[in-house]
């Protein structure tokens, strides 16, 4: 049954990105996107298939798989099925550094936002992990908790920035916080690349570690876990993933939570084999979300953090419900 | 041979140490009862054993070796560490979690194998708990949690089993296959440090006994060493009767000292 579930994982994936590339954003006749993939057609369609849509799905596939999977190695390193990088406040301390990195860098020098995200991003991990430890060791609610201090510290950061900031910066900045695929370019798709490439290598390559680690660090060092190590390098991998697709496509909420959760309910609970299920899921939905929030309004393009809101709220709700 | 030896080793949490001074060698086959009042550092002992906490002084030594010198992996393809309890946070099935115990055999990439579920079947199988692999271990009793944590350890084929306090949440039923378990194990040249509150079940499963009281060893030999009234009454504050049983170990039975009034410990 499993083997057939990856099978229609790899179709949703394929048509989610045939889907993007047909129908998305910046009005073209899907016969003449048709005939631009094949190689024939107007200049005009093969530049916007080529030059918008491409640069577009190939963001949305990479920051949808980044997320799922920092979502999914956190649950485990964290033993919290609630972890996402969003409600931990680590997109938002990305989102914060990413924020202060628009409004202070000269623009030649912008390739270094992502980095200044993936600090604040470490940074924020860093915070979350630290105020969830009590006496007692880590606890569930309260690392939720530090993650609601940590967005409050991180937006209250950035809202500062925005009544600073000179005005020709703005937009740069306010995407930032907004969650849209819309500042795509084929530039921004190399500068993020080995911000997901490396990281995802870390997190498959522990998949097995991580696995033991959802069952606490004694336990999981007992079974030939290098905790301390292990930790570490999740912690940074987690923090290249969000602050690499915060740089690039803002605060994106609930995809590091729901889709994890997802596929759990086909794959299991094993991280191992839940990792690269979950990037797979991830790229797809971020697809598939981003054609939903160009479509779902006519000519009103909807920031696709809105769709994995609409997605994910209730789904977190749920969660919550069953939690102990 | 000794198989894991600790000298003058010492370790704890926050401010003080909890285990202090300890001397301590198990060698193959061995087994070995921990007792001790709660609180005497029982735990603290097996988790510095086992590596999974760093002593703060004196040295464990694997085969010769100070563990801080061994790759993790390789102490556990050697030391089976089982800890009291485990706190799932996903519904993991019984085989999924018996299956981690080759997690030491298998390295980042390699899926299991033929041989890996063999182990993982016999493992489930010796705790009886076969036709219970697909339950989701939250779904088990706290008893039937202990014994699916033992199948993991089981699962890594170790040399050394180090049970925290494994028979606590088990029912008498349980207990005797936890002795039969341990028995067969040794008959195969496993050896076993168990941390027990139970004297009675210590007498029947271990040849050795060693009692820790303020992180101290007080005691250490064989249960004629350490049967001992004074003892009893130094480290735990009770009276002893041992109850000869003509096919087996005394019988222990404790009371309070100073009163008439008698239980079994």
């Amino acid at each position: 049954m499993r083997r057939g579930a990856d099978l229609v994982l790899v179709a949703v994936l394929l048509a989610a990105c045939v889907a993007a590339l047909l129908a998305g954003g910046t009005a073209l006749p899907a016969g003449d996107a048709l005939a631009a993939l094949a190689g024939h057609g107007a200049p005009e369609s093969r530049t916007i298939v080529f030059g918008v849509r491409l640069p577009r799905l190939a963001l949305g596939l990479a920051v949808g798989a980044a997320l799922a999977l920092a979502g999914a190695a956190l649950q485990a390193l964290l033993a919290n099925p609630l972890a996402d990088p969003f409600l931990l406040g680590i997109s938002g301390g990305g989102a914060a550094a990413a924020t202060a990195a628009f409004a202070a860098l000269p623009a030649a020098a912008l390739g270094l936002v992502p980095a200044a995200a993936m600090a604040g991003a470490a940074l924020a991990t860093g915070l979350v992990w630290w105020m969830a430890h009590g006496p007692l060791g880590p606890s569930p609610t309260r690392m939720i908790l530090a993650g609601v201090a940590v967005n409050a510290a991180a937006s209250a950061v950035i809202l500062t920035i925005l009544s600073l900031v000179p005005s020709p910066r703005l937009p740069g900045a306010l995407a930032v916080t907004m969650g849209s695929l819309a500042s795509a370019s084929v530039g921004a798709v190399a500068w993020l690349s080995p911000y997901v490439v490396v990281p995802a290598f870390v997190l498959l390559l522990h998949g097995r570690d991580l696995g033991l680690l959802a069952t606490g660090e004694e336990s999981a060092a007992g079974l030939g876990v290098e905790v301390a190590m292990v930790r570490r390098r999740v912690f940074l991998a987690s923090a290249a993933l969000c602050g690499g697709a915060v740089a690039f496509a803002g605060v994106i909420g609930f995809v590091g939570l729901v889709v994890p959760h997802l596929c759990r309910l086909v794959w299991g609970h094993g991280t191992r084999r839940l990792l690269p299920r979950a990037a797979a899921a991830g790229a797809a939905l971020m697809a598939l979300g981003d054609l939903a929030a160009h479509r779902a309004l006519g000519p009103v393009e909807l920031p696709v953090g809105v769709v994995t809101a609409v997605l994910g709220v209730p789904f977190f709700v749920a969660l919550l419900r069953r939690s102990p | 041979m000794t198989l894991l030896e600790a000298r003058g080793l010492a370790g704890g949490y926050g401010g003080a140490d909890v285990v202090r001074g300890v001397d301590f060698a198990v060698s193959d086959g061995d087994c070995v009862a921990v007792l001790g009042p709660n609180g005497a550092g029982k735990s603290t002992l097996l988790r510095l054993l086992a590596g999974v906490l760093p002593p703060r002084g004196g040295v464990v030594e694997l085969r010769g070796r100070p563990l801080a010198g061994w790759r993790r992996r390789d102490v556990a393809r050697i030391v089976g560490y089982v800890p009291q309890a485990v706190s799932f946070a996903f519904p993991l099935t019984v085989s999924e979690v018996v299956q981690q115990g080759r997690a030491p055999h298998l390295g980042p990439w390699r899926p299991p194998g033929p041989r890996d579920h063999a182990c993982v079947a016999a493992a489930i199988a010796r705790v009886g708990l076969a036709g219970r692999e697909a339950t989701a271990v939250q779904r088990l009793s706290g008893g039937e949690r202990q014994l699916v944590l033992l199948a993991r350890a089981l699962a890594s084929e170790p040399r050394l089993l180090l049970l925290d306090e494994p028979a606590t949440a088990l029912d008498v039923r349980h207990q005797l296959a936890l002795a039969a378990i341990i028995a067969a194990l040794r008959r195969d040249g496993v050896g076993a440090v168990l941390v027990l509150h139970d004297w009675n079940l210590a007498l029947r499963v271990a040849d050795r006994l060693v009692v820790l009281r303020d992180g101290h060893i007080r005691a250490d030999g064989t249960p004629a060493d350490v049967l001992r009234p004074e003892l009893f009454r130094e480290t735990f504050g009770v009276e002893i009767e041992l109850v000869p049983r003509p096919d087996g170990p005394p019988l222990i039975v404790a009371r309070s000292a100073g009163t008439a009034e008698a239980g079994r410990s």
